[in-house]
């Protein structure tokens, strides 16, 4: 499975960078009656590398499950993802592991860094996982420190840092492996106002100037209002997806999509 | 840093559940080692107390279906392993003379020279037998017709004159009993031969055993070698006893060890579990930035083994401290000579090794779990899911119950031996903690019906977290469940064998004063015949006697299994000194006076006869085939016995000696009647005991053996009372975001207190409850499992106080287990609690 991973790399050029198709997702005895829950139905959606695409909806809406989903942390109960040509469908839990490790960065609302770590450990861990050598994991992370403003920070447990300095350490966790694509599941929502833009100024610089594709998903419109491209969820649905600055509706993006696959 | 050291990480900043989780396995290695030493101990200790019964090991040869003969079809077998010597042994009723007194007494013919150099045979002064006119004589026998060293016997040859024979040793009295099963002369073997009239002809070729060599194996070595015609026994009497006291004790011990190595595997088990579950969010985290289930398994185990070492380590220490104080208080429960525990330093080393192979293997299923955990729902905060009771789950208490059962049955029915019960004891408790997440449910739902309506909420509460996971809290009543259910079947077992042989004591031996040969008492099998019939009347002139009741003993095979024939008649209008096994008291008055031949349950067991079969009985050189005319329950030599009438054993066997007598006296003289029985046995070198001191023995006995079984029970409850503790300690770590969350929003210090506490009585006694019935069944099982060798079934009765017992130690140990848990609780940092990752 990990040849597979490697071939399909291998076999560029792709046009889109995600292409999810028809995605549902399902959760059994969710509801209060224990029935099944619907969060996800039939979404289809393309994105290309160095797009900074927001997410946004209602809470309970779907758009958490659907990043979950294009980062391989829950499977769809139908339809696929493809990531960089990969069928994340056709990946064992291993594999999706390795792409998760290698192609995705995750940042959380609740930043999710071990207690027991220094922020350059938890940075590190990815590469880790990977086992790449100590002084190598050492370097890249501090270099992805370095590029979030922490470097005095470096060595400080999470316990030690501001929720601020935490979610921008979460940021460079994700950026350490020079991921595809970097997944960020309302990264503001535990931040004030000021640390809120510092994070979103950080992520637009990430999209212009290294060309990273993020795709965040929140329901706070200040922050939806950076990215470059808006996709509104309802009931697990797309109910708009526009390119920011222009008129064009959801179907306007979907044409385009499906025209270059 | 590397994986091992963000394992490291993870401990010292929760060292709480690394020693929590080290410390279950400390106490399950050490649990295990300290049952296992002082089991070994205890072994050892069984083994010397058989051994001081016995004398040497030994086994005997004979032919399978008549008595005496001329040894021939006897192979070499001094070269198996184990065998010190082969000795011949021919046994005949002799008269002797001494003086104006004329003594019946047991010849045995040897190669007396042979044996003191074995040592096999023990002088106290002299030298053996080696002319025809030499004789060896027991202490107890010179003492009592005050002869020593160059004296002389007369001996009364076939041809009806005396032979003067030079007394040239005395014999320590238990070596040569031992040796002679009773014999109190030696002769040597030819000249016997030559003046009883089977000269060319033996009894048995005995096998003096190495004290090192397996009995067992010896027998089988030997077994194979023979012909068809001949085959190796142990030798009835005290030999016997000594094997099947042995064989008791190991089957115990075996059931007690592998009952602790069970109980060792649910701590470990558990507590691997709950360190693993309680760290869900961090795999799944870890997870999700691209660890694979691969590594995360890899990580745990290398986390199990780590803690596997240091607890192994710890805890073999531990149980080596420990084992001590268990093995004196075994050994003085059972009274065995020089018990003394062997340090093997091998143990450490074992226990450090297997510790963490164990630790490794518990960690195998959480570890399963946590590799497979669900990433959104450990991101998301949220609660581990409802458990299930799974059908994979349903099938191993299926199939546990099937194979307890299937075993139990092959038990009793014979196709398996007793010892293949510790096995179903084992499944039979597995089989009860696998079905405990099915009723545990109802059980403590109907528990928690009985927590006082003012503590509802914490009730409620604490009963959700229990039903939230019934498996878990499965493995966490199981450690209990065993404790419990190994305290009230053994306490039920033990309790009930003790009655029965009381019962048969009270029945088979009542009297107010006894007259016995030396040794204690139902060992006293040795055919002495030294006081002859004269004593009787000799009793039962003393005043304040009312009556007096011979009883002959002697050794003889039935159906080539060794056995003790007693010879006892039964006085009308008394009651009878047996219990009859299918038939009325006076049915079976008539067939013994009648002459009939009536066999111990545990002899026709391992004959496999009932009444009404024919058997080959031998005894004394006489061999005849009778039929088994009824069967009764006895524990003499182990129940291995035939009964008969006096007259009958006369007529069939010559044997008319008398061993020991049963004194009644009027209720007014019975205090005073000491001095002259007393003299009466210093006259004939017997063995006086009264009733008082017949209840003595039989008390301290008792209160030995139920000694013994409240060690095992109190080191199972020890066991039992630090895995609640540490499981309790673990459930309050792992559910520190929801007592905080429940003290954020108003819940006091003392609610918490009580939930924790409410939560571990709702376990305890769920687990008392479940004990307590897989307690009953064990003793039912024990009790059919022991049907093979008692041949009768022991009645069960049903004991409150062993119940209302481990019901209290439950309790009590539960609520002591929640107390530091709880404290533990109240002093959780709210911040810390609620943002726990």
């Amino acid at each position: 499975m990990m040849a597979l991973v490697s071939e399909a790399w291998r076999l560029q050029p792709i046009v889109s960078l995600i292409l999810a198709e028809h995605l549902t997702k399902t959760f059994d005895a969710a509801g209060h009656d224990g029935s099944p829950v619907t969060a996800v139905r039939d979404v289809d959606l393309a994105i290309d590398a160095g797009e900074f695409v927001a997410i946004t909806g209602a809470s309970g809406s779907g758009k958490s499950t659907i990043l979950h989903m294009l980062g391989g942390i829950t499977r769809p109960t139908s339809g696929r993802v493809m990531l960089e040509g990969v069928d994340l469908a056709k990946l064992d839990d291993d594999a999706l592991a390795l792409v998760r490790r290698r192609r995705i960065g995750f940042i959380f609302q609740r930043y999710n860094l071990l207690p027991e770590l220094s922020l350059l450990e938890n940075v590190a861990l990815p590469l880790v996982f990977d086992g790449v050598k100590e002084s190598a994991c050492h370097k890249a992370a501090m270099e992805a420190i370095e590029s979030v403003g922490l470097a005095p920070r470096a060595s400080h447990r999470p316990d030690a840092l501001s929720g601020g300095e935490q979610q921008r350490g979460a940021i460079a966790r994700a950026l350490v492996t020079r991921p595809a694509v970097v997944l960020a599941d309302e990264p503001t929502g535990a931040l004030d106002t000021v640390n809120s833009r510092h994070v979103i100024e950080l992520l637009s610089c990430l999209v212009k100037d290294r060309g990273q594709t993020v795709v965040l998903v929140t329901h706070d419109q200040t922050t939806a209002a950076a990215a470059g491209r808006l996709i509104r969820v309802v009931d697990g649905r797309i109910a708009s997806d526009t390119l920011v600055g222009d008129a064009d509706d959801h179907s306007v993006v979907s044409s385009a999509r499906t025209a270059v696959r | 840093m590397n994986r091992l050291s963000l394992l490291l990480r993870q401990w010292r900043n929760r060292p709480g559940r690394a020693i929590a989780t080290a410390a279950s396995v400390a106490v399950a290695v050490g649990a295990v080692v300290a049952t296992w030493l002082s089991a070994d101990a205890s072994r050892e200790g069984y083994r010397r107390l058989a051994e001081s019964i016995e004398g040497v090991p030994s086994i005997d040869i004979t032919p399978r279906e008549t008595g005496r003969w001329d040894g021939s079809g006897v192979p070499k077998l001094i070269d198996i392993p184990g065998v010190r010597a082969v000795v011949p042994l021919v046994y005949k009723p002799a008269l002797l003379r001494s003086d104006e007194r004329r003594i019946r007494e047991v010849a045995v013919g040897v190669d007396a020279g042979g044996l003191v150099d074995a040592g096999f045979l023990k002088l106290v002064e002299g030298r053996a037998c080696e002319e025809p006119d030499e004789i060896v004589v027991s202490r107890t026998l010179a003492d009592s017709l005050d002869k020593s060293l160059d004296d002389t016997l007369l001996f009364l040859s076939r041809r009806g004159g005396y032979r003067t024979m030079k007394i040239t040793g005395i014999a320590d009295t238990q070596s040569l009993s031992a040796l002679s099963d009773g014999g109190g002369v030696v002769v040597d073997i030819e000249a016997l031969g030559e003046l009883t009239g089977v000269r060319g002809l033996i009894d048995r070729f005995r096998l003096v055993l190495r004290p090192e060599a397996s009995r067992q194996a010896v027998l089988a070595a030997v077994n194979e070698r023979l012909p068809e015609k001949l085959h190796a026994i142990v030798p009835a009497g005290r030999a016997s006893m000594a094997h099947d006291m042995l064989n008791a004790a190991n089957l115990g011990l075996d059931f007690v060890t592998a009952l602790t190595v069970a109980m060792a595997w649910f701590i470990v088990g558990n507590a691997m579990l709950m360190n693993v579950t309680e760290r869900r969010r961090a795999f799944a985290l870890q997870r999700v930035l691209g660890a694979t289930t691969r590594q995360i398994s890899r990580m745990l185990f290398w986390e199990a083994a780590a803690i596997g070492a240091v607890g192994a380590g710890f805890g073999a220490v531990g149980g080596i401290l420990a084992a001590g104080p268990i093995a004196k208080g075994i050994a003085r429960a059972i009274r065995a000579p020089d018990f003394a525990i062997a340090y093997n330093p091998w143990i450490v080393v074992a226990a450090v090794l297997i510790g963490p192979a164990v630790a490794v293997l518990a960690a195998w299923w959480p570890t399963r779990q946590a590799a497979k955990v669900d990433l959104l729902e450990s991101l998301a905060h949220m609660a581990p899911p409802p458990e299930n009771i799974s059908w994979k789950l349903v099938t191993t208490a299926a199939v546990l119950w099937s194979l307890a059962v299937g075993i139990l049955v092959a038990v009793v029915t014979g196709v398996l031996p007793p010892r293949s019960a510790v096995p179903a004891g084992i499944a039979t408790t597995l089989a009860f903690i696998a079905t405990t997440p099915v009723v545990l449910p109802l059980l403590a739902r109907l528990l928690a019906g009985f927590v006082p309506s003012k503590w509802r909420i914490e009730g409620a509460l604490a009963l959700e977290q229990i039903l939230r996971q019934p498996v878990r809290t499965a493995l966490t009543t199981g450690v209990l469940v065993v404790a419990v259910s190994n305290g009230v079947g053994l306490g039920h077992a033990i309790r009930d064998n003790v009655d029965d042989v009381l019962a048969w004591y009270a029945k088979a031996l009542k009297a107010d004063w006894m007259l016995l040969q030396a040794g204690a008492l139902g060992v006293s099998r040795e055919t002495s015949p030294s006081a002859g019939s004269g004593i009787v009347e000799e009793v039962s002139a003393i005043e304040g006697v009312e009556t007096v009741q011979p009883i002959s003993i002697a050794i003889g095979s039935a159906g080539g299994v060794a056995c003790v024939i007693v010879a006892r008649d039964m006085p009308p209008n008394e009651q009878l000194p047996l219990e009859a096994v299918g038939m009325s008291d006076d049915e079976l008055r008539t067939i013994v006076d009648e002459g009939g031949l009536v066999a111990g349950t545990a002899l026709a067991q391992r004959l496999k006869v009932k009444a009404g079969d024919e058997v080959t009985v031998s005894a004394f050189g006489r061999t005849i085939r009778a039929n088994v005319a009824a069967l009764v329950v006895d524990y003499t030599a182990g129940g291995t016995s035939l009964f008969m009438s006096r007259e009958a054993a006369r007529r069939i066997f010559g044997i008319d000696s008398v061993d020991a007598l049963l004194i009644e006296s009027s209720p007014a003289a019975a205090a005073g009647l000491r001095e002259p029985l007393e003299a009466v046995a210093k006259r004939h070198g017997l063995l006086l005991q009264s009733h008082a001191d017949l209840h003595a023995t039989i008390d301290r006995i008792i209160n030995g053996i139920v000694g013994a079984l409240w060690s095992i029970l109190g080191l199972g409850f020890i066991v039992g009372s630090l895995g609640v503790a540490n499981t309790v300690t673990m459930n309050v770590l792992e559910k520190r975001r929801t007592l905080g969350l429940l003290r954020a929003v108003g819940m006091t210090a003392r609610q918490v207190t009580r939930l924790v506490v409410i939560e571990s009585l709702l376990l305890g006694l769920s687990g008392c409850i479940i004990g307590i019935l897989g307690g009953i069944a064990s003793a039912w099982f024990i009790q059919l499992s022991s049907q093979p060798l008692l041949g009768h079934p022991v009645s069960m009765s049903f004991r409150p106080e062993v119940i209302l017992s481990n019901l209290a130690a439950a309790i009590a140990i539960t609520a002591i287990a929640a107390w530091l848990p709880a404290r533990r609780a109240v002093r959780l940092d709210l911040l810390d609690s609620i943002a726990a990752e």
